[in-house]
């Protein structure tokens, strides 16, 4: 007896709450619990299904509250997703008009504006109780941050792929794991400014401004719009400034010790 | 105990929010009294695991939230309802209880039971799928309570918790307190003293960031009587002249709520 997947006959079998007796006495037993009884069904019409994607997340993090957390990430709604995939979408068309690389130029920012907004005060309205929670706020912030990364990498990588198979530069491959670690630098830097000054937007701006100067003076030093990310000898300071971002951040949503 | 501080320290620049604090705590309601800036968000919050004390010991259900895995167990056991709830408009009452609850590391097979007893308890049974952005501020106030009682907490701290109820809501949430206390501990910080007086067992007064009174209600009246302090009620004259004793004031030149600026050093 199931109604909208409500199973009412395990309801009130669970609770002794029988409807009916088979000898025809009353059907309600003195010692009856009616407010647990309704409790029991309120928890079934009220209780919510996880999807597919937060059943797989709770069994790979090991943790349905991670995993409702992750599925609530801001910037891994439908429309930020839907945003992100039509600009580097543009960037691909832009690529195969020009045969400049945009894709490599727009991936590191709207990554790096995507962890802005995936968790942090200025963005989350319940952060202070968040932080109160049993399952760690840093943990939350990683999940998320590595979500958005992961999911703007592969779209980057799809668009970058199309825009090089198509466009048959010879430097497609350089270039499609060229901007991967920039990347990582700009949205290292967004979440470390996001942390420290408590503000989603301060954080966009920080990375946007970052990798704007770099695209410009790279510009400016080789004469290419495109140095900042085809200029090998900059992936190894790129991956510094990344770790050294990472470590602002730890810092800044650590608890110290000293509390004894 | 389930709070044991000593000596707690919070410091902002050169202000200290709190100062000195010692005290303890078993079950039962504690009131955390005091005008506004005495420091009473700063304590909860410490006591919330969310801001860490400049000096001082802090040790809560037992344990030492300074180092992570007694902090995590402690937050498994915690109920906390801040003063700025920040909500999500787009859940639902269920969803938005559900979520913390989640998070507070329940067993999963717990929750619903748990989230639908809870929204029931703060009467929000006809509200529970809702959407939180279509709620008044009250019934945001008793979403966040229910948030905050769903795991059972051994600690429950309330900021201001009948903020924006109305007087029956209120009755009904002090009922509510009375009960939860029973078993464990619920500090609820307040400066309705209407709200201490009705259901609390244990008080403290905070200025300028030092507890300046600790005892029963019945002494914190006690204090008041014959001392000419300002207040319409018995436990207001009490809490005015404590405060006019703490600050070497005439206690009939102060009056209930007066704002005292923490104290700030070189």
């Amino acid at each position: 007896m199931t109604d909208e997947g409500v199973n009412w006959e395990a309801i009130f079998s669970r609770d002794g709450a029988n409807w009916t007796e088979p000898d025809g006495r009353d059907p309600s037993p003195p010692d009856v619990d009616l407010s647990r009884v309704w409790t029991g069904v309120a928890a079934a019409v009220w209780r919510r299904r996880p999807g597919p994607a937060e059943r797989l997340a709770a069994r790979l993090l090991r943790s349905p509250g991670l995993a409702r957390a992750l599925v609530t990430t801001p910037s891994l709604l439908l429309g930020w997703v839907i945003a992100t995939v039509v600009v580097l979408a543009a960037g691909a068309a832009a690529t195969l008009g020009t045969g400049t690389p945009y894709v490599a130029l727009f991936a590191p920012a709207v990554a790096g504006a995507g962890i802005a907004y995936s968790y942090g005060p200025g963005i989350d309205p319940a952060w202070e109780l968040s932080q109160s929670m049993a399952v760690s706020d840093r943990m939350v912030l990683l999940v998320r941050a590595l979500a958005v990364f992961g999911l703007n990498a592969a779209a980057g990588l799809a668009a970058a792929g199309v825009a090089g198979v198509a466009g048959g530069t010879g430097v497609a491959a350089a270039v499609t794991f060229g901007w991967l670690v920039p990347m990582t630098a700009v949205c290292a830097l967004t979440l470390a400014a996001a942390t420290v000054s408590r503000s989603a937007n301060v954080g966009v701006a920080a990375g946007m401004s970052g990798w704007a100067i770099t695209v410009l003076a790279g510009r400016a030093a080789a004469g290419r719009l495109t140095a900042a990310f085809t200029d090998s000898s900059l992936f190894l300071p790129y991956l510094a400034f990344a770790a050294c971002c990472g470590a602002v951040a730890w810092y800044a949503t650590r608890i110290p010790r000293g509390t004894s | 105990m389930n709070i044991e501080l000593t000596d707690l320290t919070r410091r902002f620049g050169r202000t200290y929010a709190v100062d000195g604090v010692s005290m303890e705590a078993g079950p039962g309601v504690f009131g955390l009294l005091g005008p506004n800036g005495a420091g009473k968000t700063s304590l909860l919050r410490m006591m919330a695991t969310v801001l860490p004390p400049t000096s001082g010991r802090l040790r809560l259900l037992g344990r030492d939230p300074g180092s992570s895995g007694p902090r995590r167990e402690i937050r498994r056991r915690l109920g906390y309802l801040p003063q700025n709830l920040g909500y999500y408009p787009g859940f639902t009452v269920a969803d938005f209880v559900e979520y913390f609850a989640l998070l507070k590391d329940m067993p999963p097979g717990r929750v619903p039971r748990a989230v639908a007893a809870a929204v029931e308890q703060v009467g929000l049974g006809d509200k529970a799928k809702a959407k939180l952005r279509t709620l008044s501020g009250g019934m945001l106030r008793r979403a966040g309570i229910a948030q905050a009682i769903v795991n059972d907490p051994d600690l429950l701290l309330l900021d201001e918790p009948t903020a924006g109820l109305d007087p029956e809501q209120r009755v009904a949430f002090r009922a509510i307190l009375r009960g939860l206390g029973e078993r464990a501990t619920v500090v609820v910080s307040t400066h309705l003293v209407e709200d201490v007086g009705a259901a609390c067992s244990q008080v403290a007064l905070m200025d300028a960031g030092k507890v300046v009174f600790d005892g029963t209600p019945a002494e914190l009246i006690a204090r008041g009587e014959g001392s000419g302090a300002a207040g319409d009620a018995p436990l207001e004259r009490g809490y005015s002249a404590v405060l006019a004793a703490a600050r070497s004031v005439p206690a009939t030149s102060l009056a209930t709520g007066t704002q005292h600026a923490p104290e700030t050093r070189a």
